[in-house]
């Protein structure tokens, strides 16, 4: 597949990929206190859950020295950057500027926060104001995320089935059956969150994780990108 | 005990932390690694022939091997750190320890390309150290479904020290660490260990402690 058709596919899947909510990451992956690297097509962020609880996906730039916030730490209810420790809250605002202690950062300092919102166990974030809310992957439930260096055709000829209008791609792999909720990423790779039947057990989860480990390694043999690799 | 090292290699720091998380004092004779190459030199050829740091000397026990050094330092002080003694825990620390070569061979060897401009096939090393990435994802994961936090039980034993810093530093080598959720909150929970202490590139977690205040003018 040329890459004018890939983006085309994936455009597809993603028909408004600037005002629609992409499944970025499994809410049990960014727990309280910590940030995480996430991605919307042609944005980096910074997925950050404060002390109490709350979500937040920033750019992952910061705007003083851009220093990627993914790197920073999560004190209390707000984000700061590994540098030079300016603090951001969950509204983006900077409050912190450590070498200007007596300073109120302007208005116009902002870690550009995205519109961000957890359903099913998933992290989704949109870049701009969303038309409808994101779908329900009713029944099923997130067992882990993994990043698949193929196309969306190959994942398609690997699962031997086409992904659903919420971007869903279910394949079975030696009798367990697996979903994926496909996010794009920079270049020829996809993110997939894998999510099982709501009433697996441990071991279902587990088997889960190991078929699309399987998944991943049929889907990247058939990718033409890996074959030029 | 004395610990011949040099603060930038991951293999000295395994031992290093070891001794810190365990409360055993080390000697530490810094070793002129780079550019050096003090280890290649009489004095430490006579020790470890095979010309690599970290050696270790207890007595008349000489260790040249840092899972070995890893063993020894938990057998002595901190027997938790080996499992709990079945032959189920017992083996798969194992596993871990002969693992954490693969992750020196693949992602040491590709940062010691990128750094210290060591020869090798940069796409060839980068290639295996991710291979090597995914296997330890998908081992945290199955550990993170059954709502165990470290490599091999639900605290922290050598397996998790054997294969901590080569990970924390694949980036060192070109080779990327943010497809790997589990992996991260892993080295969360090392970083969270009480006396964990630092090597450049692996900072401590700074949020443990509160912000640091000001102190007030002209005190």
């Amino acid at each position: 597949m040329d890459l004018a058709t890939l983006a085309w596919k994936i455009e597809g899947m993603f028909p408004n990929a600037l005002c629609q909510w992409v499944p970025v990451a499994l809410s049990v992956d960014v727990p309280a206190a910590t940030v995480s690297p996430g991605w919307l097509p042609g944005l980096e962020l910074a997925l950050w859950r404060s002390a109490a609880g709350h979500i937040a996906a920033s750019s992952n730039r910061c705007p003083h020295r851009g220093m990627r916030l993914s790197h920073g730490f999560v004190r209390g209810e707000n984000l700061s950057c590994i540098y030079h420790g300016w603090s951001f809250g969950p509204d983006g605002g900077c409050v912190r500027i450590p070498a200007h202690p007596d300073m109120t950062p302007p208005a116009t300092i902002n870690s550009q926060n995205k519109a961000v919102l957890e359903a099913g166990g998933i992290v989704w974030v949109c870049d701009s104001n969303p038309k409808s809310p994101p779908p329900d992957f009713h029944g099923l439930v997130p067992v882990r995320s993994l990043t698949i260096e193929a196309s969306l055709a190959a994942l398609e000829a690997a699962a031997r089935a086409v992904a659903d209008g919420k971007g869903l791609l279910a394949a079975t792999i030696d009798g367990v059956r697996i979903h994926m909720a496909l996010a794009p990423l920079a270049g020829p790779q996809l993110l997939a969150h894998v999510l099982v039947a709501a009433d697996s057990t441990c071991e279902d989860r587990i088997a889960a994780s190991r078929a699309a480990e399987a998944f991943r390694r049929m889907a990247e043999a058939m990718s033409p990108e890996s074959a030029a690799a | 005990m004395k610990l011949y090292d040099y603060v930038l290699s991951p293999s000295c720091y395994k031992i290093r932390l070891l001794a810190a998380l365990v409360g055993v004092e080390l000697t530490l004779r810094p070793v002129d690694f780079h550019p050096g190459g003090e280890h290649r030199g009489p004095e430490l050829l006579a020790l470890n022939p095979a010309g690599a740091i970290p050696i270790l000397e207890d007595d008349d026990v000489l260790l040249t091997e840092s899972s070995a050094m890893l063993v020894y330092i938990a057998s002595r002080a901190a027997p938790e750190w080996l499992g709990d003694g079945s032959a189920r825990e017992g083996a798969r620390i194992q596993q871990w320890l002969s693992f954490s070569h693969r992750l020196t061979a693949t992602l040491g060897s590709a940062r010691l390309h990128e750094m210290l401009l060591r020869p090798g096939d940069i796409r060839g090393l980068q290639s295996a150290g991710k291979q090597a990435l995914r296997e330890l994802e998908a081992a945290l994961t199955e550990q993170r479904l059954s709502d165990v936090e470290f490599l091999v039980c639900d605290h922290p034993t050598i397996a998790d020290i054997a294969c901590f810093p080569y990970v924390a530093l694949a980036p060192d080598g070109g080779i990327s660490l943010e497809p790997y959720p589990s992996i991260r909150l892993w080295q969360r929970a090392i970083r969270a260990l009480q006396h964990f202490i630092e090597m450049p590139g692996i900072h401590r977690l700074h949020e443990l402690r509160p912000a640091p205040v000001r102190p007030e003018q002209g005190a």
